[in-house]
């Protein structure tokens, strides 16, 4: 039987915000958007999406007196991660099979 | 990038592949601190070395320069922070490893400075070995690997050099260790940056 693919996860954008702050302790909002090549609303609605599924915090703060998004992946957040490409592997594993 | 653009398995897998290596691409090192003590070191050993062959050793206080650059160096690290817009969980590690270094040169340098004891060379060649070879590691950078176990391996060879000519090895300490690494680690910093323009 497979695991469903975790329907947070498995979409472009936040798949991608996912495995850049997998591989960082923190990152800055401007980071994730040049690195995604994504728009700034569209960053914005996925990253709340990722907030409110509780695989990512989001800290606004100052920074040289502008405004600053911080992301980084939470406990949770990397429990599913690895649950997502562990399942991913499943599904290749029996594609390769056929 | 597009959120619900429908992923195959195939390129889901490719895509988080993509991201990591964009986030290990991203050359944030601009090897301007590496540079700085580099030269300075250099710079420290030769002309301390020329007052000893002149025997005007009132050149060897051209040490003190060192406590004059740490300054520069806290303005160049908290510059390089606000600018950076990730920190990865090595930068934590690589802090606390060169942070203990300078504060071990320090206590040495007033330790020798003290009690004089024989070898002092060989000693800050090994301390020097220490953060390098550790940065070198855990960045998997090798002109730093390098630089460290040339330290050691001058810190062996000073034990069989008569003085003056141990002197020179802080020289090639100096630009085997941070000059040089320092160098490379530039080159690739402007590259990157000509890159994201």
């Amino acid at each position: 039987m497979f695991k469903e693919l975790d329907p947070i996860l498995h979409s472009q954008l936040r798949l991608a915000v996912m495995s850049l702050l997998i591989s960082v302790k923190e990152a800055e909002f401007t980071f994730i958007k040049e690195k995604t090549n994504a728009t700034a609303g569209n960053l914005s609605v996925q990253v709340q999406k990722l907030k409110e599924a509780g695989y990512i915090d989001v800290v606004k703060e100052f920074k040289d007196n502008y405004p600053n998004t911080t992301c980084h992946i939470t406990q949770a957040g990397i429990k599913a991660f690895e649950e997502y490409v562990k399942a991913l592997q499943e599904y290749l594993k029996v594609g390769q099979n056929k | 990038m597009q959120d619900e653009q429908p992923l195959s398995e195939q390129e889901s897998l490719a895509l988080i592949t993509q991201m990591i290596n964009k986030a290990k691409c991203d050359y944030a090192e601009t090897g301007v601190e590496c540079l700085m003590w580099g030269s300075i070191i250099t710079l420290c050993s030769i002309i301390s070395y020329s007052g000893y062959l002149t025997g005007n050793l009132y050149l060897d206080n051209i040490w003190y320069l060192v406590f004059a650059a740490i300054p520069l160096q806290i303005i160049i690290s908290a510059r390089q922070a606000r600018r950076k817009k990730y920190t990865t969980y090595n930068d934590d590690a690589m802090g606390g490893i060169w942070i203990s270094f300078g504060i071990s040169i320090l206590l040495f340098s007033f330790y020798d400075h003290k009690f004089q004891p024989p070898s002092a060379n060989t000693m800050f060649l090994i301390i020097y070995g220490i953060p390098t070879f550790a940065t070198g590691f855990a960045r998997r950078f090798k002109p730093m690997l390098i630089g460290g176990i040339a330290c050691w391996l001058l810190a062996i060879a000073s034990a069989f050099t008569p003085f003056p000519y141990i002197m020179l090895y802080g020289i090639i300490a100096a630009q085997l260790a941070w000059f040089i690494p320092g160098l490379i680690l530039r080159g690739k910093y402007l590259k990157a940056k000509k890159g994201n323009v």
